[in-house]
This record gives structure tokens, C-alpha cells and sequence, in this order.
């Protein structure tokens, strides 16, 4: 089906964006990282393998993790899309996840870290107590060369203790 | 296989100051939670009039360019320039000596630069590079340094005198003032081996140049200003390093550096030179546009540096207890197709190795700076030293297993102490500073790793399952380095006063870069201790080379001491001219009078306190000035213990456990300091003893592993238990008393594996890394004609 028009619901807000190959029209191979960063300047999702083998630009589609480099704008019509920015409240208040990872130091150059926060809170929102090996599962697609990964499990874990990410 | 699963110690420093040694909240936190942490490519969306650099990159290895059309390239709409070797300078060159022009006629690896472009859109620079014609007159290619060498092998630089047989000049023009220096000739290598009682010789190679692969790719926003004057913004990890780099590639050129948060570097994202060459010329062929390269992933594994390649032919010879007392060899470096900043890299190897083999007293060991037909190599964590580190410590093992000893003991023992010498990278004799002694640091970290309960021997597995399938060993390494200390370093602190409450902002001057290691809020951290006041009201300048004092960047460990002395000293120089002029007001001498609430008081008599506002003029500013001046007296120390299993069927190895032991001194941020040393996983340290390597095809002299799923890495569910060993007596280094200790926490893992490896196996392996068809020919399961030669 010609799609003229895709809506979407990013962040809790709906948006809509025509189709097309006119100028700030979506284009049909626009993928959607390109959407976050440089139509909604949302640029906590982070461009870097552009292939779905890092999990830098991982976000949540209905709730999934899902590389952002990877899917079509175009694809996600009629879907939720949230992005790291999405996590805070209306008050501008921390997610508990986003808190664990300052709580246990679970960064170090942070470049990978939205990416892997997102990953972990479509695993909390599916598996709101997972052991450390399925969290080890769950972010085996996440790249992180620093080696924040001992930190990020423990912030994890004590998410996970204390309830679970909620919806 | 035996299963693992993630999890590490925790660190708790016995400090009695209030941030210092205690886990303190990154003044970055938030932003790098919440995604809004600005990097290079979140500020670029931004640049809305930048034009994109596109690169055509040679597809053979090794080749004249003999035509070169760009005409349909240029007629494209929407394109801005064209450049190609005919319109840049060939007098103007990149290296150490210059040596490769920014666009030559000549190309010297399949990747290597042939033309650039600036278009308006990543798109159109994409069409119009591969509307570029080029007709190549190829040469024969060399890949491997044995072979470069060799009289009668293929050229890199003909032309160059200064290159014979493909060996570049050694020695380092800015490090060594006394004259270069690549030769480490110590005492009478003669007499040297005449006593010893053991003495082993073989060929190592450390040579597969793995990439440390930062999650950001390197990037840089170039703008020219006027002249050669240009502005950079650049995912550089040091603004320091990246001007001096480039401005030594044209003469007059001018960089104003600037960097924002750096998506990881270990080194690697320093000079940047090609990169912000490429777009200074295209900028200035724009009359001013900003121009763009912010490299794709495939572009940065094909482009970008990686470690060093490394090979030694040495001979090794020990006492009867296992301690070294001679060292000969031949180490030759594989560069790629220039020499970056190698012969100083070549240089720290030299300084390091002789603090792990710290009581030796005989040397020769040259070394040979190798061009070939690969990417060039170049700064990488760990800095020449893990690359021979990686080669010398297999040697090390070997004649300690030949003399019977304790591994552990022995290398303790042959580790410098206090108040002996070695040759540091500038070419001169440092004496370790007499408060050196890792003996006890080095035990206490066997005493956790079970050490004497696990080691059951040379060639002798801890553990063999009932099948004989799988077997286990242990493996331990220790190296050091000096460059703690390295280069000048200069910091401003500011109080500022507020007007309207006693009370003062307060900002900290220096170049530091946030590449992930922390430093800008650890120096934050002791400036508060200093004066007195909470960490999280002080601020700190962005990094910025020109706007700033002096700062290398953090390299080689060196922010711990340098960036804490310089910080340190200008806060104590504030704190000076507070009292100074505080004192006569409160009737009290300086000595009896302290900061306190942004007020100085007299603790004669606790009641007298006078507000900082009152003794800056109003609306005024107060600076204090610290430097740290280069030192290379103060050796750090990391010694590493491994286990792995080895399966004999399929040759793959398991990492069970990693303990890592050190003495830090002061423990400045706990949470920082276990961080850095599981840094010692990542940026090709650890698993280079196992699968990390960069493959050339050797037939068409392509690089095979060039995106995230041919490399290998190390993903989340296959870390191994991380224990940290840290005993925290102070050194004599600065006013904390502490060291830093990452560069070191990778650069033994990978040596320390391929002990573990060796003798669960019983057999001795002499190249990295230990992929399974290595360890199935060690074993010998296949042939010379299926493995790797």
C-alpha cells in the first residue's frame, strides 16, 4: 500500500509526517535514527555501527528495543516509538532505570549508554526481575568498549530488585 | 563449558577526606542518562551549512595513480570541490618524518585516500566520489615487516633516502632532547649471558594490529578561518594533541581545537590529522564552508589507526632464581603505510619493558620501525609498551618456567623498586622514586586470586574434565609505566564571589577532555578539598586548546598526577592569597587561619570569619595558577591474573576469572578507579590474546574485518568475574598521593591469557591471537597447512 502519510506516536506526542521525495518530506528509505536526530533533534540515540550490530541507537517500538538504524521511519506508522529523551517524567524526573545507572556509576564515556538503558527497559518491561544472565542476554547486542558493562548489571539488578521498570 | 557469570568486586578507599576516596556523582551524569550528553555528531546536526567530505579510497594496496579525470565529479550539482593529489602541496606530509603527503600520487594500502570531495549532502559526496575516474600503475604489496625489511622487497617510499628497506628513521624528535633515541644499550650484553644460568630465544609476534573500535567514530568539523588558520571540532580525546599533530603537517598552519564529550578514544581518537586535514583543505577551497567527515564505521575500520604490530626475535637469559639479567633482540614495528607517531611509542615500550624486567642490567635491544602496505598504526592504550609487553612477557615466562621459580615471585622480583634507574622514553636515566615498592600490592592480589591454591605448576592444568576435553590454567603478568608524569600541565582556578550572599562560584581552568574516564569531575573533587567547599559547586572550562593552559590530554594515566598537581596548586595558590589578605584583618598569622564556608577564619578564634566577597574587590576576580612540571620518577604497577579453559576439540578458550592488582595510592574515586581497570577488557587489550585481530586479505591487500560483525568483540553475557586487588599506601607523587593506573590495567591481561593458555595446554604458543586454529596446531590437531602459517 502507497503510504502518503505516516503517524506515529514518539515520546507520548502524535506526529505525522507526509511521504515523499519533496524537501522535509519523509522520505521512503529515511531510516529512523535519521528521523530522531535530524527532523526532532533528539540525538540521544547515537549513530554509530549503522548496521544493528552495536546498539547505540537501540529505542522502543511498541515497548521492544530495536536499532534505530535498522528499521524505516516509514515502518513505524501507527506504532509508539520512545526514545531515551522519553524517559523522563512531566516533572523532568528521572526514570528509576536512568537513576540506577548514576546510582552505580554505570557509564564511563556514556556514548553507548542510552542505547543500553533503552535495551534494559524493554527487558524490565517485559521481565521486570531477570537474573544477571538473561540481563547479559538482553544487552549481548549492546557494544560497550569502555567497559561499563559490570556497573550497568549491577544498576540492573537493583532495578530489578526494587520492582521492575515500570510501563 | 563451564558457565560465567558477570560480576565484580568493589573498591573502599580508607580516605578521611570528604570527596577524595569517596564515590562522588560525575558532574555529567545526568546528561549522559538522559541523552542529552552533546557529542560531535549532536552538535553537527546543528551546523546547518557544513558541507560533507567524501573520501575515494583506493581499492588496491599499493599503486601509482597515472590518471585522474574529476570532471563529472565537479559537474554535479551540488558539489563544492574537488581535490586530488594535484592540487595539495607535496611538500606538506603527514609522520614522523613527514612523509605521506595529505593526497599523493601514490597509494599505499587498499583504503588510502585518492581524492576528496565537499558536497552538500552526505548523498551527493557519496555520487560524486564514485564519479571520479582513476587509472592506477600497481606495484606489488607487503604486508609483513619480516618481509619489508628484506633487501629486495618492494618500496614504500623509493624516493626517500631517509627509508631504506622500508625502515623509518627511529628516535623521536619531540620527546628526546638529547638526541633520538631507539636503541636500548645498557651494561655488557656479553658478559651479560656468560652469567646467566638460563637463556631462552624465540620469535613473538603481537602483530595482527586489532583496533581499539571507540563506539564514535572519529569525526571532525573543520572551518577555515584565514590564512592557515582553521577551527577544529573534533572527537579528539586531547585538543593539545590534536594541534600540535596537525600543526606540524604545513608550515603556518594554525589549529583552535575544541572538543565536546568523546564517545570513547584509549588513545586512539588523539591527533586526528587526516581527518582534519582533508576538511582544512576543503574548507579553504570553499572560501570558509565548514566542512564535515564524520566517519562511517567501515570508514573508520579501514582508515583509522590501530595498535602497533608487533614482532620480536629476542633472547632472553635469567639467574638461577628466575630474574632477568640480559635482554637481546630486535623488535620490529609494523607502522603501516606511514609512521605516525610510532618511534615514540617505540620509545614508552623501551622505558617499560625495563620495569618489568626491572633488574636487568644488560640490554640490546633495537628496534625498527617497518612501513607497509596496511593502515597506518598508531596511539593506542597502552602505548608501545602492551605491544611488547605482549612479546617480551611470553619470554619472561618461559625462561622463569625454565629456572623452576614461582611465577608470581619471580616476576614481583624482577619488578623495578625504589631507587633504581632506567632509561625512560626521552633517552635519559629516571631513578624510581624511593616510596616505589609494589611487592605488597602484587601480593595481596595473588593472596585474592588464590594464587598458590590454583597454580599447580609448569605445564601442569589446575583442572581436566573426566573426558579430557576441557582444561584449565592460570596465568600472571605484571607491567609498569612512567609516563604518569608525562608532559607540563597547567591549571587556573577562578573565585568569583556572588554579590548577593556570601558565598562564590567557582570554575576551574584546564583542558581536559571527557573521553569516559571521569577526570573532570576527579580534579573537581580535589580543588574542593582544597578549598573547602562542595565538589558539585565548582565548574570546569570546556576543552579548548587555545582558551586553556597546557594540557597533553589524558594519555598515558598521566591526568591522575598531572591534572591533580597543576589543579591542586592553583587551588592552593587561591587559598594562599585569600589568607594572605584575610589574615591582617582577622589579627592572626596565615598558618592559623583556614578556609571555611567561602570565608577564611581565624582558628584562634573560631568567631572571626571573613567572607571571600569581602576580600575580592566586588565584582572581581581572584585566580590561582598551579603546573606540574614532567617527571617519569614514579612507575605505576598492575599485576594480572588469569584463568581460562581451553576445549582441545574445538581450540576455543573461555576466560573464567580476571583479578586485578595494584597499588593506586590514594584511591581518588572508587567507582573510577574499578572502572579503569575493566577497562582492561576492552579497547584491544585483553582479548587480543584471543580473537581480536584485523584480517588483510592477502591477495587483494583488503581489509576483511571491517564492520562490527566481522571484528570480534567481547558482548555483555560473556564477561567473565572481575576481583580487584587494591592496597592504597600513598605515593610520593603529588599532594594526593596517588597514581594512575589504566594504562596499564589492559596492557598485561593479554600476555597474562596467553600464559594461562599455554600451560593448560602444555604447549608454548609465539603469536597472538590464540584463536582455535592456533591452539589446535599448538596442540597439534591440524597442520601447518590449516592454520595460520
Amino acid at each position: 500500500m502507497e503510504l502518503n502519510q505516516i503517524t506515529f506516536t514518539l515520546n507520548g506526542v502524535e506526529r505525522s509526517l507526509s511521504v515523499g521525495e519533496l524537501y522535509g518530506q519523509l522520505k521512503p528509505n529515511e531510516t529512523l535514527i535519521q528521523t530522531l536526530r535530524e527532523r526532532f533533534g533528539l540525538t540521544g540515540a547515537k549513530l554509530s555501527c549503522n548496521e544493528g550490530a552495536c546498539g547505540c541507537c537501540t529505542v522502543l517500538v511498541d515497548g521492544a528495543a530495536v536499532p534505530s538504524c535498522s528499521i524505516l521511519t516509514a515502518d513505524v506508522d501507527g506504532k509508539s516509538v520512545t526514545t531515551i529523551e522519553g524517559l523522563l517524567d512531566e516533572k523532568g524526573n528521572l526514570d528509576p532505570l536512568q537513576q540506577a545507572f548514576i546510582d552505580h556509576y554505570a557509564f564511563q564515556c556514556g556514548y553507548c549508554t542510552p542505547g543500553i538503558i533503552m535495551a534494559a527497559k524493554a527487558l524490565l518491561l517485559k521481565n521486570p526481575h531477570p537474573t544477571r544472565e538473561e540481563i547479559g542476554e538482553a544487552l549481548a547486542g549492546n557494544y560497550c568498549r569502555c567497559i561499563s558493562q559490570y556497573h550497568v548489571f549491577d544498576a540492573i539488578e537493583a532495578v530489578a530488585q526494587e520492582g521492575g521498570a515500570q510501563a | 563449558m563451564t558457565k560465567v557469570v558477570p560480576s565484580s568486586d568493589k573498591l573502599v578507599s580508607k580516605s578521611n577526606y570528604k570527596y577524595v576516596g569517596k564515590n562522588c556523582t560525575r558532574i555529567d551524569a545526568r546528561e549522559i542518562v538522559t541523552g542529552t550528553a552533546t557529542f560531535l555528531d549532536d552538535y553537527a546536526v546543528n551546523v546547518k551549512d557544513a558541507l560533507y567530505c567524501g573520501v575515494l579510497k583506493s581499492p588496491v594496496p599499493h599503486a601509482d595513480i597515472v590518471r585522474i579525470d574529476t570532471a563529472a565529479a565537479k559537474a554535479l550539482p551540488g558539489v563544492r570541490a574537488v581535490l586530488t593529489y594535484e592540487d595539495i602541496n607535496q611538500e606538506w606530509g603527514m609522520g614522523e618524518p613527514a612523509m605521506k603527503p595529505i593526497l599523493g600520487k601514490r597509494v599505499h594500502y587498499a583504503g588510502d585516500a585518492v581524492a576528496l570531495v565537499a558536497a552538500d549532502t552526505e548523498e551527493i559526496a557519496k555520487e560524486a566520489v564514485e564519479l571520479i575516474e582513476v587509472e592506477y600503475q600497481e606495484y606489488d604489496a607487503v604486508y609483513d615487516p619480516q618481509e619489508a625489511k628484506k633487501d629486495g622487497a618492494v618500496q614504500l617510499y623509493p624516493w626517500r633516502d631517509d627509508i631504506p628497506n622500508n625502515i623509518c628513521p627511529g628516535g623521536s624528535w619531540g620527546m628526546q632532547p638529547d638526541g633520538r633515541w631507539f636503541h636500548l644499550v645498557r651494561g655488557d650484553i656479553d658478559k651479560g649471558f656468560e652469567e646467566c644460568e638460563y637463556i631462552v630465544e624465540d620469535f613473538v609476534e603481537f602483530d595482527q594490529k586489532p583496533t581499539p573500535l571507540p563506539p564514535e567514530s572519529p569525526g571532525v568539523i573543520v572551518k577555515w578561518e584565514h590564512d592557515e588558520e582553521y577551527t577544529v571540532y573534533g572527537t579528539s580525546q586531547s585538543c593539545f594533541i590534536m594541534t600540535i599533530q596537525n600543526e606540524t603537517v604545513i608550515p603556518g598552519f594554525k589549529v583552535h581545537a575544541k572538543a565536546f564529550n568523546v564517545g570513547g578514544s584509549y588513545g586512539s581518537k588523539n591527533a586526528l590529522v587526516m581527518p582534519c586535514q582533508y576538511c582544512a583543505r576543503l574548507s579553504k577551497a570553499t572560501n570558509g564552508r565548514p566542512v564535515r567527515w564524520l566517519q562511517s564505521k567501515t570508514e573508520h575500520f579501514v582508515s583509522h589507526e590501530t595498535r602497533l604490530g608487533s614482532q620480536i626475535h629476542a633472547k632472553m637469559g635469567c639467574d638461577k632464581d628466575g630474574i632477568i639479567r640480559a635482554v637481546q633482540g630486535v623488535w620490529d614495528i609494523d607502522c603501516g603505510d606511514f609512521c605516525s607517531t610510532t618511534q615514540g611509542q617505540v620509545s614508552v615500550g623501551l622505558g617499560e619493558c625495563q620495569l618489568f624486567c626491572g633488574q636487568a642490567e644488560h640490554w640490546d635491544l633495537m628496534t625498527n620501525c617497518v612501513v607497509t602496505n596496511k593502515n597506518s598504526a598508531g596511539v593506542v592504550r597502552g602505548y608501545g609498551g602492551q605491544e611488547l609487553n605482549a612479546c617480551l612477557s611470553l619470554l619472561m615466562i618461559r625462561i622463569i618456567r625454565a629456572s623452576g621459580a614461582d611465577p608470581v615471585q619471580a616476576l614481583k622480583k624482577n619488578f623495578i623498586h625504589g631507587g633504581q634507574k632506567y632509561i625512560w622514553r626521552d633517552g635519559r636515566y629516571w631513578n624510581c622514586d624511593p616510596s616505589i615498592n609494589y611487592d605488597r600490592a602484587i601480593e595481596a592480589a595473588a593472596e585474592k586470586f588464590r594464587w598458590s591454591e590454583r597454580w599447580k605448576g609448569w605445564n601442569v592444568p589446575s583442572y581436566v574434565s573426566e573426558d579430557g576435553r576441557y582444561r584449565r590454567s592460570v596465568g600472571v603478568s605484571i607491567c609498569g609505566n612512567a609516563d604518569v608524569g608525562e608532559s607540563w600541565t597547567e591549571g587556573f582556578v577562578h573565585i568569583l564571589p556572588r554579590i548577593t550572599e556570601p558565598t562564590a562560584d567557582i570554575v576551574l581552568q584546564m583542558d581536559i577532555t571527557e573521553s569516559g574516564m571521569g577526570q573532570r569531575s576527579n580534579v573537581l573533587k580535589q580543588v574542593a578539598e582544597i578549598l573547602n567547599v562542595p565538589y558539585e559547586r565548582i565548574r570546569i572550562t570546556e576543552p579548548d586548546n587555545m582558551f586553556n593552559g597546557t594540557n597533553t590530554g589524558l594519555c598515558g594515566s598521566r591526568g591522575t598526577i598531572t591534572c591533580g598537581r597543576a589543579a591542586v596548586k592553583a587551588a592552593q595558590d587561591a587559598a594562599r592569597q585569600l589568607i594572605e589578605i584575610a589574615a591582617p584583618r582577622l589579627h592572626a598569622e596565615p598558618d592559623m587561619c583556614v578556609l571555611e564556608n567561602y570565608g577564611v577564619k581565624n582558628t584562634a578564634r573560631p568567631d572571626q570569619w571573613i567572607p571571600w566577597n569581602q576580600l575580592v574587590p566586588q565584582f572581581c576576580t581572584l585566580t590561582g595558577f598551579g603546573r606540574h612540571i614532567e617527571c617519569f620518577s614514579t612507575p605505576s604497577c598492575v599485576a594480572s591474573f588469569v584463568e581460562v579453559e581451553v576445549d582441545t576439540e574445538t581450540g576455543l578458550v573461555k576466560v573464567l576469572d580476571i583479578l586485578s592488582g595494584s597499588n593506586p595510592g590514594q584511591i581518588i574515586d572508587p567507582a573510577t578507579l574499578e572502572m579503569q581497570f575493566h577497562g582492561g577488557i576492552g579497547s584491544a587489550s585483553l582479548d587480543t590474546a584471543l580473537f581480536e585481530e584485523s584480517i588483510v586479505d592477502p591477495a587483494t591487500g583488503k581489509l576483511l574485518s571491517c564492520n562490527m560483525i566481522d571484528y570480534k568483540w567481547r558482548p555483555f553475557n560473556e564477561f567473565p568475574h572481575y576481583g580487584l586487588s587494591v592496597v592504597e599506601d600513598p605515593i610520593n607523587s603529588y599532594h594526593f598521593k596517588a597514581v594512575g593506573i589504566g594504562e596499564n590495567t589492559g596492557a598485561c591481561t593479554a600476555s597474562a591469557c596467553m600464559m594461562a593458555i599455554c600451560n593448560a595446554i602444555g604447549a608454548d604458543i609465539s603469536r597472538y591471537p590464540a584463536t582455535p586454529d592456533v591452539i589446535l596446531k599448538a596442540l597439534g590437531k591440524v597442520g601447518k597447512e590449516d592454520a595460520k602459517a
